[in-house]
């Protein structure tokens, strides 16, 4: 039984039509990448996982909690919300607390823990990111790569079941790219479950157990990476890799 | 002919000037409760409450001060409702108050970006814990500023309700104008005091708008 799966996935924008029946499914510790031109609607279908866009039609499953067109009220949000992180291009840490209040708040005020346990897991979290001197520090005194990566503890605080990650590296300075994707290759190689959208295609083609080529709002190609990149089956991904070199 | 000093003026105007002051801060704050309650069905998720809310902003943003006075004070006790005048400028300032702060909270609360709403919803907040958590903390930093600069325009609408005979800085100004025949000495001291009142609000909004844009 996968840990993500959706079925008929329809999202329309007025009358644009961006998922067109989408039929994914992830399992436990996979690492997926999703890519294609802008447009795609490779980051849409990212964020109506957790719900962030509403769906027009299908059915999205993790983990055993499930949201449908006629399900889809705060309560059922907030439970599939539970079992899913993400992590965004432009950080949106919270600009008014601190590093660490930024990771505790969730687990204080949705987990209700105490303030020695969300403590404890906000410690362990900005060490996992290689941030445990920064617990004080406030957002705007990190630099790009150092507020990403706090935002992947954020999430992480949360333990999800799987982690979404859209374009993380895409608002950062080129140098400092490495240092989140040194993390999220770490979070891959722990066995994290997590689905991404980024334009980094060497980091994908390395991490990534599935690829999800989107095309014109449905999925076009999928596959093993190393596999899709050397023999593209449709014209459309041999297009798309073509225009990346 | 009765003669006046100077001191004798000035002891009137100061307590028609406490009384200014008196009203612009039951204005302020009892507006500040109510604007806050406006603001939160403005900006809610419930259709009949939102749209009482804009309906009472676009009312007493969109017509004078002077004439929702009139309404409540010779409108009302057309009806038998018979009200002194100090209760209707303090009840007519508060509504004017609530719908202005009302409505520049409002700002500030959607001048929070799109990402923190993202970010917390997805960290599965409810609405309620993203607001209190997440959203109005930074956009009371926002409205702090534009707050106190309203102040300024409450001191300064209290001066209207000398028009329905509440005896605050303008009317008292006006009775000793009419008694002393000095009303250039009057008034310019009438003035005066309003400046006393309003320059340093006016300043400190200044500097907390330096201040809190530099800050995070």
């Amino acid at each position: 039984m996968p840990l993500v799966s959706t079925n008929r996935l329809h999202k329309f924008y007025g009358k644009n039509h961006v998922l067109r029946g989408i039929k994914l499914d992830v399992e436990e510790g996979e690492v997926v990448t999703i890519v294609g031109r802008s447009g795609s609607g490779k980051s849409t279908l990212l964020r109506t996982l957790n719900g962030l866009e509403s769906i027009d039609d299908g059915v999205i499953e993790v983990d055993g909690a499930r949201l449908d067109v006629d399900h889809a009220d705060g309560d059922t949000l907030r439970a599939l919300r539970q079992k899913i992180g993400m992590v965004f291009q432009q950080f949106n840490l919270f600009p008014h607390l601190s590093v660490g209040q930024n990771v505790m708040l969730a687990p204080q005020v949705v987990k209700k823990m105490t303030n020695a346990e969300r403590e404890g897991i906000a410690r362990d979290m900005l060490s996992r990111v290689g941030l445990a001197e920064k617990f004080d520090a406030f957002p705007d005194q990190l630099s790009g790569g150092q507020q990403q990566r706090v935002a992947i503890a954020r999430a992480l605080a949360m333990s999800p079941k799987v982690l979404l990650c859209d374009e993380i590296t895409s608002a950062l300075d080129p140098e400092l790219v490495n240092e989140v994707l040194n993390v999220v290759r770490r979070l891959a190689a722990e066995g994290m479950t997590l689905i991404m959208v980024t334009h980094e295609m060497r980091f994908a083609r390395e991490v990534s157990d599935k690829l999800v080529f989107m095309h014109e709002g449905r999925i076009h190609e999928t596959g093993h990476p190393q596999e899709m990149f050397a023999r593209p089956a449709t014209p459309e991904f041999a297009n798309f890799i073509g225009s990346l070199n | 002919m009765i003669s006046f000093s100077l001191w004798d003026i000035v002891r009137n105007l100061a307590i028609g000037g406490a009384l200014t002051l008196l009203l612009s801060l039951v204005a302020f704050v009892l507006g500040g409760a109510a604007g806050l309650l406006v603001l939160f069905a403005r900006i809610g998720k419930w259709r009949v409450p939102r749209a009482m809310a804009q309906m009472h902003i676009e009312l007493f943003q969109g017509t004078p001060l002077l004439l929702q006075l009139f309404t409540l004070f010779f409108g009302l006790s057309l009806f038998g409702l018979d009200m002194p005048a100090w209760l209707a400028a303090a009840l007519g300032l508060t509504l004017f108050t609530s719908a202005f702060l009302a409505e520049i909270w409002r700002g500030c609360v959607e001048a929070v970006p799109k990402g923190q709403w993202e970010a917390s919803a997805c960290l599965a907040m409810s609405y309620g814990e993203q607001m209190r958590h997440v959203i109005l903390p930074q956009a009371m930093r926002l409205a702090v500023a534009p707050t106190v600069g309203f102040a300024v325009q409450v001191v300064k609408g209290t001066a209207v309700t000398s028009i329905i005979g509440f005896a605050e800085l303008t009317k008292t100004g006006s009775m000793i104008a009419n008694a002393t025949f000095q009303p250039f000495l009057v008034y310019s001291l009438v003035a005066l005091a309003y400046f006393v009142l309003c320059y340093p609000l006016s300043h400190y909004a200044q500097s907390l708008e330096r201040k809190l844009h530099a800050a995070r």
